[in-house]
């Protein structure tokens, strides 16, 4: 079970990593289509805006799976396996899984509103706005997800 | 309840540099224990914390954010093509032949790459990659040579438009904006170009001042092997990407794009580049946007973890708290200045530049701007106080980040003593910009001012402003 949902989560990054692509160029394509054409730079800001939402929900995750999160290893590198084990649990535990939760239950009203009436972006009237609010569904939940996989990895053993 | 948010200030710093866990994590796990507290003692209602969605919502439709994964995509990309390598070799050839220039080489590729690098920590990685083995070869010993890296990796921090200084003008951008709010002043609030402005004579000191001290120290090395000659190639590589450098740097800050475009631009062109020259297969194009989303991901949780907590302090009355011990610092502006930055300064021990601009900027700078009303001034301050700070021994962030990537570190006191020249120049650039204002407004026309006038303008001044903010249009010449 914990074996295919985190497969299933590195299947997902591994798919969400190229809405990088079309961001970058959705977002460059801003300026020539404003100062050149014209025309419809509105509608690229407003795509590159759902691309990067939906980008950076699922980024967290992809940045926890690739232990690239900002940490001061200066003391910790000292700990044994086991320790550093504990406190990674400790902090998901303790704080991402409430924190997680509370994004979801808090959030519910104002998502499911949005999604219901597929708001559109309130400057341009696009469609499409929905998608950055239910971002931060995507982001709890993948959270939640990625912290489930951590908690139940086996607890490593101490190299003495 | 003020005081215990003091407390799960302290208890950040010292989980983040006890526990090893990413910071975003100590600071969501602190900002539960607090609301719990909070909710627990009745400070904090819970509906108030229904807010946390919203301000999440705003950082998903936040148009400056989206710089995050463009500049994170450049970082990379020069990174992965041998446009740094191109870059510090035509620059070496291009001075005088002295043992001085790979050094100065060395400080010239950080100024340009430090901007499109994203983080310091990013810039040592790339710099360590291209610059060490290159003065290792000319025989530069190996503590100058860290120190060279570590000065050259922070330069970036105040090169605008960098990614440290998109982000701060940012959260300066909200401490005006509540600043403004509080006083009733009728301040225009500072935006990202105020700040690329403001900081483009000292960054332009700080770059001078740190290649003639790389040029003066490497002059007295003797070298033992001769310069990294450059090919017909590099030269062209090397002359197109300082264009394009120059042309997207020159366009933000001369405010023809945003700086969102311009770094959509640069990845755009680098992207094309490893496309035409074949060197971004499929597996590499695959494994780079793995690195772009896993970094990305780093910065913008910090960013949500940041929001989550200052909701919280803020919940707790930890902005009544600072607004009280910021308003009753004497000395004067430069006092009330001087303790903030020093404050910022020692959080730069434990903290990158990123968590002090998500999370000590907007708890510390609203109070100090409702105190000291020119925002440019305290933006560049703010800044060259986190560029020193990251080169402080012994804990510098920059310090450990290259001492982390070389692969035999040099002792740690040659290290300091090669960084103090460095180190030194720069305490005097602060010294001087938090005597002289005057050096961010250099250049600054009627129509830039973001202070409102102290005395009453006269009729004619009025005008002039006026015709300066709207210039008129030329008449026609008569029949």
């Amino acid at each position: 079970m914990i074996a295919r949902l985190d497969r299933m989560l590195g299947a997902t990054m591994g798919a969400m990593q190229w809405l990088a692509l079309p961001l970058v160029l959705l977002l460059f394509l801003q300026w020539p289509l404003r100062d050149l054409v014209r025309c419809c730079s509105r509608e690229a800001n407003d795509l590159g805006q759902i691309f990067f939402a939906l980008f950076v929900a699922a980024s967290i995750t992809a940045a926890t799976r690739a232990g690239t999160h900002l940490a001061a290893d200066a003391l910790a590198q000292h700990y044994s396996p086991r320790i550093r084990h504990m406190l990674r649990k400790a902090g998901a535990l303790f704080g991402l899984v409430p924190w997680a939760a509370f994004v979801l239950v808090a959030s519910k009203p104002t998502v499911l509103s949005s999604v219901a009436a597929f708001e559109a972006f309130p400057d341009t009237a696009n469609p499409g706005y929905f998608l950055i609010k239910l971002a931060v569904w995507v982001m709890a939940l993948m959270v939640l997800a990625q912290t489930l996989v951590l908690v139940a990895q086996p607890m490593p053993q101490d190299d003495v | 309840m003020e005081w215990t948010g003091v407390v799960l200030l302290v208890l950040v710093g010292a989980g983040i540099a006890g526990t090893g866990l990413p910071a975003a994590v100590v600071l969501i796990t602190a900002a539960t224990l607090g609301a719990l507290l909070g909710v627990a003692s009745g400070t904090i209602p819970p509906a108030v914390l229904s807010a946390l969605p919203g301000r999440l919502i705003n950082l998903f439709e936040n148009d400056l954010l989206q710089a995050l994964p463009l500049y994170v995509t450049m970082g990379l990309l020069l990174d992965r093509l041998p446009v740094a390598d191109a870059l510090y070799r035509a620059c070496n050839s291009l001075l005088p032949r002295s043992s001085g220039a790979p050094l100065a080489s060395g400080m010239v590729l950080g100024a340009l790459l430090g901007p499109m690098n994203g983080s310091v920590g990013a810039s040592v990685l790339g710099l360590s990659r291209v610059m060490s083995p290159r003065l290792s070869a000319d025989g530069v010993p190996a503590a100058t040579r860290d120190a060279a890296v570590a000065v050259a990796s922070t330069l970036g921090v105040l090169v605008p438009p960098s990614l440290v200084l998109i982000l701060l003008s940012d959260a300066m951008l909200s401490a005006h904006t509540v600043a403004v709010t509080q006083t009733g002043r009728s301040d225009r609030v500072i935006n990202t170009q105020d700040i690329f402005h403001a900081a483009l004579v000292p960054a332009g000191i700080c770059f001078v001042v740190c290649v003639v001290i790389a040029w003066i120290v490497g002059s007295r090395i003797k070298r033992s092997h001769s310069a990294a000659s450059v090919n017909w190639q590099q030269g062209l590589l090397a002359g197109f990407s300082l264009a394009a450098l120059l042309l997207l740097l020159g366009g933000v800050a001369a405010g023809y794009f945003y700086a969102v475009e311009a770094a959509a631009m640069g990845a755009t062109a680098l992207l094309l580049a490893g496309f035409v020259s074949r060197r971004l297969t499929f597996p590499v194009l695959r494994s780079l946007l793995h690195d772009v989303m896993a970094i990305t991901g780093a910065l913008f949780f910090l960013l949500v973890a940041a929001t989550t907590f200052t909701l919280v302090l803020r919940l707790l009355g930890i902005d009544h708290l600072v607004d009280n011990l910021v308003g009753g610092i004497p000395g004067g502006d430069a006092g009330a200045v001087a303790v903030v930055l020093a404050v910022v300064g020692m959080c730069a021990f434990v903290l990158d530049a990123f968590e002090i601009i998500f999370v000590i900027v907007p708890i510390l700078i609203p109070p100090l701007l409702v105190r000291v009303a020119d925002a440019r001034w305290v933006s560049v301050l703010l800044l060259l106080t986190l560029q020193s700070s990251f080169l402080l021994p012994p804990f510098g962030y920059a310090l450990m980040m290259v001492r982390g990537a070389a692969k035999d570190p040099s002792p740690f006191r040659p290290f300091v003593r090669a960084l103090m020249p460095f180190l030194a120049a720069q305490w005097l650039l602060l010294a001087a910009v938090l005597a002289i204002p005057a050096l961010v407004h250099v250049g600054e026309r009627a129509s830039d001012l973001t202070r409102t006038p102290e005395k009453a303008l006269t009729p004619e001044e009025i005008d002039r402003q006026l015709r300066d903010m709207v210039p008129l249009p030329e008449l026609e010449p008569p029949r």
